[in-house]
């Protein structure tokens, strides 16, 4: 059991993007793309049930303590960047296409692009847009194997994609 | 090593331990006695004690048990002391739950006061407070302040929270930080009757711990909400109080009570622990609106070190429509709601950063994924505005006031006397506040006419409204909704304080100048003994425009008629002229001009009065 486990944790850590896909974990810790169900842009009036000062436990579980992608209400390290890929969709795909943003600054943080490589990292997310994000609801897992084929597609780019 | 010989060896080892043990816990429980620990600020502050309102005990306004470590230390600051330092003793079996480590604050303040003797009281590791403290990785914290949204009645005052910023992001990656804010641990979605809960402390308070972008994502993107970002001036030490504190506070909860013990309030509660003399949460003794608590911050010098504006996507989007042409806008509203095609050969000859600002505004208002799709072949930079940021919530009038004035109705003179608790009417100067939102809450109007006893004019506990232009882009609704007592006339000819409520639905248009126009129906129902069949109620409409003529000097207007249907026939009808002359931040002149008819009674009414916030 107990080494079935530190596989587990290996294969997690090393290969997080693939293991995303096997062990479906996005879905269990996708918390944001499910907080936001039914938004769609600045018309619609009624909201998703967001609302001020409630903290909607369920969604996101209990902040002290253990729960799926949370430790005492921080993110585990390995999950940073694929749970905020889950949160920011929609912002990253704006933020794309028109070839940067605060967003897609956060992102290339998270990944540890270098200041000298953000305008290369901005131009080549912008240039594959529309593979990256093929729809408005593209899966988490996806986004993440597709972003780490753009970045390895680059030469200038291909030594963060071991980030996703 | 045979297992009996290793167990003798620990017991021999243990029990002299323990017996020092109890002997050095006596002895800083004696210096803490002496040093009279238990009455300090830092003390206090970290137990969240606040005075009985009757009795001259105190209390803690933390209210799960696992908080206290004696039976009686809610009530008893020194007895939590003692206790508190008796369970730093405690074995090392739970590492993690370890008083040592789960009062991460409270032992770290002791230490200083008490200086602990390693040897004889042994630090325990708390691997995980460290690692949460390391996955923080703080360097500063900083409040925001989400302006307010009336259309919940949660948010109505707006929200504060605290954001930890970490040593490694800079302001273009400040989405990545965490926010710790308090919340009612509930999934009720209804704002209303989350509100009513609210009120009464039904909901128990938590604190959470979100990452930034997902709060950003809330209030900028869904709730249309601009965010105030105040950087906090706080060195090492203090913010490492803060952190310890809020870490003592995260498995525990307070009943929640929406007007006093409510987030601000807590944030307060859990901010003021950074220095010894800092007193944040004595300032509110009945209210703690988030506004007042960033006035509580701003007014503390040099705490607030630098202060950001993040618009809403909303007012990001109403900047980009006002830099646009009006064929550009109605091409961004066109391509929206997919009346226009992207590929359209107009859009495509405009110049690329033009056709950029159009794709985008049209994207802003209607989240198309093939807008995005549109944008992203069109080669130029991001068209974003930077929105200049207006006078800040801090620098609005203070949210409560109190008015005194007099004036005349017919032949009778009067002197009148107003108090609002709380917040912001239709005339009150905007400054600070979000525009065409009132939210009032127990307002009460007590007038003497010449040579009678003073009486109540009125008393409204709630009186909430919404008046926003409709547009090309956006067309919210109107609305009103007010309960309360009044005085009303009757067929009768009295004049009762009757109980009632009224509401009304419409529209608001922007003319020309600043000058906005509404239309609304009316709905009113009143109840009194004096009325025939005991009450009235009936149905009609308003006309109405509210106008700055002057930067301080607005003017609202309207006529509303009444006709009723059920009950007495009163048929209440009014022409009603108000207005307002910012005098300072915090005083104002208002006028009132009426001319009224109810039951029959016709009426003419002036009154002139001064109103100072406080």
């Amino acid at each position: 059991m107990k080494k079935l486990a530190r596989i587990a944790t290996a294969a997690v850590l090393l290969l997080p993007a693939a293991a995303l896909a096997q062990v479906n974990n996005v879905g269990s810790c996708g918390w944001g793309s499910k907080v936001f169900d039914g938004q769609s842009g600045v018309v619609p009036q009624s909201l998703a049930g967001i609302t001020n000062g409630i903290f909607f436990n369920q969604t996101f579980g209990v902040s002290f303590g253990t729960s799926g992608c949370t430790q005492d209400g921080t993110v585990r390290s390995t999950w940073k960047t694929s749970m905020f890929i889950d949160g920011n969709k929609e912002r990253l795909a704006r933020d794309m296409s028109v070839g940067g943003g605060e967003t897609l600054d956060a992102l290339a943080h998270l990944l540890g692009v270098e200041a000298a490589d953000q305008a290369a990292f901005n131009r080549a997310t912008r240039d594959n847009m529309q593979r990256i994000f093929p729809s408005g609801s593209a899966a988490t897992e996806d986004i993440l194997a597709i972003l780490r084929n753009v970045l390895n597609a680059d030469a200038q780019l291909a030594r963060y994609s071991a980030a996703l | 090593m045979p297992r009996g010989f290793f167990w003798l060896l620990v017991a021999l080892l243990v029990a002299p331990l323990h017996a020092l043990a109890g002997g050095y816990a006596d002895e800083l429980i004696e210096r803490a006695r002496h040093l009279r620990l238990a009455e300090r600020a830092e003390w206090r502050k970290l137990v969240h004690y606040v005075p009985d309102l009757v009795s001259p005990g105190v209390h803690s306004q933390i209210d799960s048990p696992a908080f206290f470590n004696a039976t009686l230390g809610k009530q008893d600051p020194r007895a939590e002391l003692e206790a508190t330092l008796r369970s730093f003793f405690a074995p090392p079996a739970a590492e993690d739950d370890h008083p040592q480590c789960r009062f991460a604050a409270r032992r770290a303040w002791l230490d200083v006061e008490l200086q602990f003797d390693q040897r004889r009281l042994p630090r325990r590791e708390c691997r995980r407070y460290r690692e949460w403290r390391a996955a923080i990785d703080a360097s500063q914290l900083t409040l925001v302040f989400a302006s307010a949204y009336v259309s919940n009645p949660g948010s109505m005052y707006g929200h504060t929270l605290l954001r930890v910023d970490a040593a490694a992001q800079d302001e273009r990656t400040r989405l990545l930080a965490y926010a710790i804010s308090f919340a009612a641990d509930t999934d009720e979605t209804n704002g209303f009757a989350y509100a009513l809960k609210g009120v009464f402390g039904g909901y128990r308070g938590v604190l959470s711990m979100l990452p930034y972008y997902l709060k950003v994502r809330e209030y900028s993107d869904l709730e249309h909400r601009d965010l105030w970002e105040y950087e906090l001036d706080l060195n090492a030490a203090e913010l490492e109080r803060v952190l310890a504190h809020a870490w003592e506070l995260l498995p525990v909860y307070f009943d929640y009570f929406f007007f006093d013990e409510n987030c601000a309030y807590h944030l307060l509660g859990l901010l003021q622990v950074a220095r010894p003399e800092l007193e944040l949460t004595a300032q509110f003794p009945l209210w703690a609106l988030p506004v007042d608590s960033v006035r509580a911050l701003t007014g503390q010098a040099g705490l607030v070190r630098k202060i950001v504006y993040r618009p809403s996507r909303s007012t990001i989007m109403a900047e980009r429509l006002a830099r646009m042409r009006p064929s550009e806008r109605r091409m961004a509203r066109d391509l929206a709601l997919g009346a226009l095609p992207p590929a359209d050969p107009v859009l495509r000859a405009l110049p690329a950063e033009r056709a950029a600002a159009v794709v985008e505004a049209a994207y802003d208002y209607h989240n198309r994924h093939a807008l995005l799709v549109a944008r992203s072949e069109i080669d130029a930079p991001s068209q974003a505005p930077r929105v200049p940021p207006g006078p800040r919530p801090d620098e609005g009038h203070r949210t409560s006031r109190v008015a005194l004035g007099g004036g005349q109705r017919d032949r009778a003179a009067f002197v009148e006397l107003g108090l609002r608790p709380t917040y912001h009417d239709l005339l009150d100067d905007d400054t600070g506040y979000v525009g065409g939102a009132q939210v009032e809450f127990f307002h009460l109007r007590a007038r003497a006419y010449e040579g009678r006893d003073a009486r109540i004019e009125s008393l409204i506990p709630f009186a909430v409204s919404s008046l926003l232009p409709r547009g090309d882009f956006f067309q919210p609704r109107s609305w009103r909704v007010a309960a309360g007592w009044e005085r009303r006339f009757t067929k009768s000819g009295a004049e009762p304080l009757a109980a009632g409520a009224e509401g009304g639905i419409g529209g608001a248009w922007s003319v020309a100048g600043g000058l906005l126009a509404y239309a609304s129906l009316e709905a009113a129902v009143r109840v009194h003994s004096a009325f025939e069949h005991g009450y009235t109620a009936g149905g009609g409409a308003r006309l109405g425009m509210v106008v700055d003529a002057a930067r301080s000097w607005r003017i609202h207007v309207y006529a509303q008629q009444i006709g009723s249907v059920l009950g007495e026939r009163t048929d209440p009808g009014a022409m009603v002229m108000e207005q307002r002359l910012t005098l300072a931040r915090d005083a104002a002149l208002r006028l009132d001009l009426r001319s009224e008819r109810q039951a029959g009674q016709s009426f003419n009414a002036a009154g002139l009065f001064v109103q100072l916030y406080f």
